[in-house]
């Protein structure tokens, strides 16, 4: 028996002892194979999965290799089912392939015949197959090719893409070196897409994955639309290129909300292009407004489910997806797979590393109790109701007092989604309230005197948490929100709270109503942050006394 | 032996030494019970047709093929023997010494003969492991005199030949004379009867003498050689490398059979109704433990071996499949040692779980555990393989695709009197062996050497499979996020009380548990309390207790309990506590079963319809309250039967009587018809053809008679019957006193005398 750092278990998750010795190098072994589930302190947990696995073989790995490292760093035997099932899995990836024939168009071809069969039989491809060309030959209908890898990647035989790309409209795109220097990884991930063809680059936060984009437009040089996130980030995005690019202010445009620019370089939201306006998506359009030769999609995880059947059209033009993870809250990691692409490029773990692993906030959950006629009212009321009645309660005013005092010279932001209930809190705390209808002036001075010191203590709504310039603050106290997206959560939480410049630790607090549906939420979210290997606490409203601040 | 021979086997026996009869009473076992009285005795046990099938059975080709070459020459010397066994002379020698050994085979004076009955025994083709020749004649052709007959043949002829060798020696002629000379033969099967190539045997049939079969295999009676063993193709891998793969497959089946157990302790799955397990329980199994239906059907099959399991009955009194108290010893021994339990119990089990969830030829399928579901020869074809394994160089294994099938080949050589499933039950015997863990990459484990060998040293193979397992561990790693993780397989007292606290999330060479209200809930059920909680979760976890770990107990234990459940038949409310008060104190109060339960309520445990009337006793005027508060008063109920009612009508009840009646009438009549008929001199009995053509007579007559006739039950009596028909030793007759045509079984009647008056 070896004293490997890595368990591997029959369910297909990967155990990983991070105190050992070796777990970095074993970290870095399995990272192009295996999915990130869960990190909190002790034991890190991996999942081998099928598009883990043809990740990995899309990126040029093959299963011996994969089966070497699990049986390399493994503790004890690895289970032969395990290893079998690996190499077949990663056997299907590639079988076919769809390619340009000079004659016939758009075709799907295989190297196994039983293979082809297989798929052609299967009710999901019917619709999307034309007539057979050979044994090992068949036409596919061109505007069917995402819908096709969609389907056959459902079906268990991912297809790989060789049928090439259209060039698009030409557009010089230059990288502007002159003050800068791409980073290595960063050139390295820019290549391996290009080379790839369409697919995705895996980057962690601040690894620059702005550039990546830049360098992969400067090599397609042609007119490039890239889909971000938000408003704020797609400023950002035409920032960034004016700065490090030949392209200049005026052949970037924005489509937005606000603004609707198409300019050979065009920056659009996800948001205004899944805007639905009596049933139909009226910015559509702007895919086919040019001749695109790059599609770039920022945050591929945040991707919405409609962009994807947009996407599906959009097979003959090259993509690259940037994102920090290629785990998805909804599950849908085989359609970024089969649409977007393939993983291209996986960041070295040490430069992760050199980001550093810290906890980037102290979670303390402060649970109170409902006082005996809100404990009745909330027992009896309708099941839509009991959110609202259990998060605002009246106890929860007091306890939030009790914080901000503890926390007095700290910029402190409190939270809330139930504007009666931050009302109550403004008053209680003497504090302004920043709410939907309050003006863009108004928020705009508010947030610049709680940026400089004057006011140290604001009460947001949940409109306002969403806001782009929302400033930073050491302390944040939730008292109720909808919460949704449990990677949104935790990003929004690094956004929002920095370690204070004296070294001490950020602090969140939510305050939670106990034994209702209020503590069933925080629990999930306990355990979401817990495996992200965040502190977390809880505590009783009464014992707050005795917290360290 | 003696020079000379000896002039029967029962003769040879009576010369042997002592030790060597006793090798052949160790050799073929059964010959020695129960003990026969002497050497004659033993030698016609020995020729008897079951004894020498079991003792043909356990011989090799070359063995096979040495006996049924001395059937075929018949009358022979050794070294003739030795020239016509196409194999080297040495290995024949050594075959012909064996089989003597195992009486098969005796020396008479003019040569080695073989037992008679051997012949009979080795019937069958090339397909059992013989050369299929016939015996030679009694006056063999010389082989120069065959071999140019043979020259002289047509080619259609010789084709015809060597056809007729090929499919057993003998055919039939069809229209061809038997008696032709050589000149006259027309057809091919003319030319060769009239050579005396093929003789005829009678009822048109022809042989081939094993003389002329001789020449055609070129003096031989194969064709093939019969000693080249098939080589088992190898490739190299480490003795250390097969154990490790080995153990972590043993490993992984003791932890599998112990968690399937423990789940079917609660859960047991149904036992059908033919003994077998639902396949639907096999693929619930097979998810639960992550692995194929083929491997858990093993796993079942084995622990059923090893007597873990069984049928039983469920508190519903439902047949299933229970763990048995077997387990719960084997729980607490090690892992290697619970490794060992099951090894040997597969070892000598004769079940066949590789056909689990295939069809027998009647289309049913296989369940596992099906009472049915095993081979006489399993465990044999098992051992052999296994051996054979155990037998490679070290450092090689079997190589993966072609050693397979190579090895097939080689059990089949060893025992060619073998079922034609014999593929099968050696690729099973493999994939079972390395499923758990006794082989593993086409190698015999080091530690599985004792058992494979028959060598009784369990501790040994134990102490060495024990330094290969992981080693338990008495820790686990606590986790913000409410998970345990134990990084090995955990001790089993220390598993079992974390399974209670906390539901396992993940298995394998490592645990995942996870803690959740309802866990904690669970353990708190059973009695444990939070203090206890948090000693042990402290106790096991070599790191800090996460807070928020520490919380979830705290809060779950506080909510534990605090709204109580019980049972009771009725209660007693008052606004008076000090009437309440009353009652609960009574002196005549006891045998009520009062309790109170708040300073106004009172539970009992008698009925309403008993309290009330003894409340009323006491003194104290009670009301009923209705389940939705409100006072009930009600007056004594008047009771009331139900008026019987007869619903049959009355005509047929009428006719009824009469039929009855009128039976009755018969029977009596019939009776005394019989009284009045009994012959003087009690009834006489007759022949069997005595009373058989009585029988005729009557029917040809139309006469009744007076049969004695004895029934079912041994119960004589007497009819009055008119016969209708004899016939296949049945009398059908018309009974007087049934009034019906009944069939009488003729051996049954004692008595047959004419009805007189």
């Amino acid at each position: 028996m070896t004293d490997g750092p890595l368990i591997v278990q029959s369910d297909k998750t990967l155990l990983l002892e991070i105190d050992h010795e070796r777990a970095q190098d074993c970290r870095k072994a399995i990272a192009p194979f295996a999915e990130l589930e869960r990190s909190p302190e002790h034991i890190h947990t991996y999942r081998l999965t099928p598009l883990g696995l043809w990740n990995a073989r899309a990126a040029g790995h093959d299963a011996e290799q994969v089966v070497d490292t699990l049986l390399e760093y493994s503790r004890y035997a690895v289970p032969h089912s395990l290893l079998v099932d690996v190499a077949e899995t990663m056997a299907r990836y590639g079988r076919l392939r769809l390619e340009k024939h000079p004659t016939h168009g758009l075709t799907l071809a295989t190297t196994d015949r039983p293979v082809l069969e297989e798929v052609l039989r299967a009710k999901k491809v019917k619709g999307m197959i034309g007539e057979r060309i050979d044994d090992d030959t068949v036409v596919v209908h061109a505007s069917e090719r995402g819908n096709l890898k969609q389907a056959l990647l459902k079906i268990g035989w991912p297809a790989e893409d060789y049928a090439g790309y259209v060039d698009g409209e030409a557009h010089p795109i230059e990288l502007d070196e002159s003050d800068w220097t791409l980073r290595d990884y960063q050139r390295d991930a820019a290549e391996s897409f290009w080379h790839g063809g369409s697919g995705v680059v895996v980057l962690p936060c601040g690894a620059g994955k702005t550039l990546v984009g830049a360098s992969a437009m400067a090599h397609a040089k042609a007119t490039t639309l890239i889909l971000v996130t938000n408003t704020v980030s797609a400023r950002q995005w035409k920032d960034e290129l004016v700065r490090r690019t030949s392209l200049t202010e005026d052949e970037i445009g924005e489509y937005s909300g606000a603004v609707k620019e198409v300019r050979p370089v065009t920056i659009a939201t996800y948001q205004v292009l899944t805007m639905k306006r009596k049933g139909v998506y009226p910015h559509l359009e702007l895919l086919d407004a040019r001749d695109w030769g790059l599609i770039v999609y920022d945050e591929v995880h945040l991707l919405p489910a409609p962009i994807f059947r947009m996407t599906a059209d959009l097979q003959a033009r090259r993509r690259i997806g940037l994102t920090a993870t290629l785990v998805r809250e909804d599950g849908r990691e085989g359609d970024v797979f089969s649409l977007i692409g393939p993983k291209r490029y996986d960041a070295p773990w040490k430069d992760i590393e050199s980001q550093g692993w810290i906890a980037p906030a102290d979670c303390v959950e402060v649970r109170v109790t409902l006082p005996d006629g809100e404990r009745l009212a909330y027992a009896t009321s309708e099941p839509e109701e009991r959110y609202r009645i259990a998060s605002c309660t009246h106890r929860k005013v007091d306890v939030v007092r009790e914080l901000v005092e503890r926390h007095a010279h700290q910029p402190t932001l409190v939270i809330g989604q139930y504007l009666e209930q931050l009302d109550e809190l403004a008053a209680a705390l003497d504090a302004p309230v920043i709410k939907g209808e309050t003006s863009v002036k108004e928020r705009q001075r508010l947030f610049d005197a709680f940026r400089s010191g004057e006011e140290r203590l604001l009460v947001v709504s949940k409109v306002a948490n969403f806001s782009i310039d929302l400033p930073d603050a050491e302390v944040a106290i939730q008292v109720s929100g909808s919460f949704g997206s449990r990677q949104e959560e935790a990003q929004r939480l690094g956004r929002l709270l920095r370690p204070g410049h004296d070294g001490k630790v950020a602090r969140f607090y939510t305050v939670v109503s106990r034994d209702t549906v209020d503590a069933e939420f925080a629990q999930n979210r306990q355990r979401f942050l817990a495996e992200q290997g965040y502190a977390y606490r809880i505590v009783d409203a009464e014992d707050i006394a005795d917290l360290p601040t | 032996m003696s020079a000379e021979g000896y002039r029967t086997l029962a003769d040879q026996l009576r010369g042997w030494p002592d030790a060597r009869l006793s090798r052949l009473l160790t050799a073929r076992p059964d010959l020695a019970t129960p003990a026969p009285h002497d050497s004659g005795q033993l030698a016609s046990r020995a020729a008897t047709r079951s004894s020498l099938l079991r003792a043909l059975d356990q011989l090799t080709r070359l063995e096979l093929c040495v006996l049924d070459a001395l059937v075929v020459a018949g009358q022979t010397t050794r070294d003739e023997l030795v020239s016509i066994v196409h194999a080297e002379p040495a290995a024949t020698s050594a075959a012909l010494e064996h089989l003597t050994d195992l009486a098969l085979v005796w020396e008479s004076p003019t040569g080695p003969r073989v037992l008679s009955g051997v012949a009979e025994g080795l019937a069958g083709g090339p397909g059992a492991g013989v050369s299929g020749l016939r015996s030679r004649s009694p006056e063999p052709v010389p082989p120069e005199a065959v071999a140019k007959r043979l020259a002289e043949l047509s080619a259609p002829a010789r084709t015809l030949l060597e056809h007729v060798l090929d499919h057993g020696g003998e055919a039939t002629t069809g229209t061809s004379r038997h008696t032709v000379t050589t000149d006259e033969a027309a057809t091919p099967a003319e030319e060769l009867l009239a050579r005396r190539l093929l003789v005829p045997r009678g009822g048109g049939s022809v042989v081939l003498p094993g003389e002329v079969g001789l020449v055609l295999r070129g003096g031989r009676t194969t064709t093939d050689r019969v000693d080249d063993l098939p080589r088992l193709p190898t490739v190299e891998r480490s003795a250390a490398m097969v154990d490790k793969v080995a153990a972590g497959a043993a490993f992984e089946a003791v932890r599998r059979v112990e968690l399937l157990l423990d789940h079917w302790g609660t859960q047991p799955p149904t036992a059908l109704r033919s003994g077998g397990l639902g396949v639907r329980d096999l693929r619930a199994a097979s998810v639960l433990l992550h692995v194929d239906e083929p491997t858990t059907a093993l796993l079942v099959e084995t622990a059923s071996a090893a007597g873990l399991l069984a049928t039983g009955h469920t508190p519903d009194g439902e047949a299933a499949w229970l763990p048995t108290d077997e387990l719960d010893r084997w729980s607490t021994r090690s892992p290697a040692e619970r490794w060992w339990v099951l090894a040997r119990a597969w070892w000598d089990s004769p079940r066949l779980p590789g056909l689990v969830g295939t069809r027998d030829p009647a289309g049913k399928t296989w369940n596992a555990l099906a009472p049915e579901l095993a081979g006489v020869h399993q465990v044999e074809t098992r051992h052999l393989a296994l051996r054979e394994l155990g037998a490679l160089p070290p450092g090689e294994v079997l190589a993966s695709g072609t050693g397979l099938p190579a090895l097939a080949a080689r059990v089949a050589w060893l025992r060619p009197r073998r079922p034609r499933t014999r593929a099968d039950q050696v690729a099973w015997a493999i994939s079972e062996a390395e499923a758990l863990g006794v082989a593993g990459l086409g190698g015999l484990a080091s530690y599985a050497r004792g058992l494979v060998g028959g060598r009784d040293d369990t501790a040994a193979g134990v102490a060495a499979l024990d330094g290969l397992m992981p080693p338990p561990v008495d820790h686990v790693l606590l986790q913000a996020d409410l998970t345990a993780v134990a990084p090995g397989p955990l001790e089993s007292t220390l598993a079992k009380r974390l399974q209670l606290l906390a539901d396992v999330e993940s298995r394998g060479g490592a645990t995942v548990y996870r803690f959740t209200a309802s866990s904690v809930r669970r353990a708190l059920d059973t009695g444990w309390s939070a203090v206890e909680v948090h000693d042990f979760i402290s106790s096991v976890s070599r790191t800090p207790v996460p807070q928020p770990l520490t919380y979830l107990v705290d809060d779950t234990a506080r909510t534990f309990g605090s709204i109580r459940v019980g049972h009771a038949e009725a209660f007693l409310r008052a606004d008076d506590e000090t009437a309440l008060s009353e009652v609960l104190h009574h002196p005549k109060a006891s045998s009520l079963g009062l309790r109170r339960i708040a300073p106004t309520v009172l539970v009992s445990a008698t009925p309403l319809d008993v309290l009330l009337p003894r409340l009323r006793e006491l003194g104290a005027a009670p009301v009923v309250e209705g389940p939705d508060g409100t006072v009930r008063v009600a007056r004594p109920d008047q009771l009331r039967a139900r008026t019987p009612r007869d619903r049959r009508p009355e005509g047929l009840r009428a006719a009824r009587g009469t039929a009855t009646a009128s039976a009755v009438v018969t029977a009596v009549r019939a009776g005394d018809r019989a009284a009045s008929n009994r012959p003087a001199g009690a009834g006489q009995a007759l022949s069997p053809s005595g009373s058989l053509a009585a029988l005729r007579e009557a029917v040809e007559t139309g006469a009744s008679v007076l049969i004695g006739y004895v029934d079912n039950h041994g119960t004589r009596s007497e009819r009055v019957v008119d016969p209708r028909s004899v016939e296949g030793g049945t009398l059908t007759a018309h009974d007087h006193r049934a009034d019906d045509l009944r069939s009488f079984a003729v051996h049954r009647i004692t008595s047959v005398a004419p009805v007189t008056g």
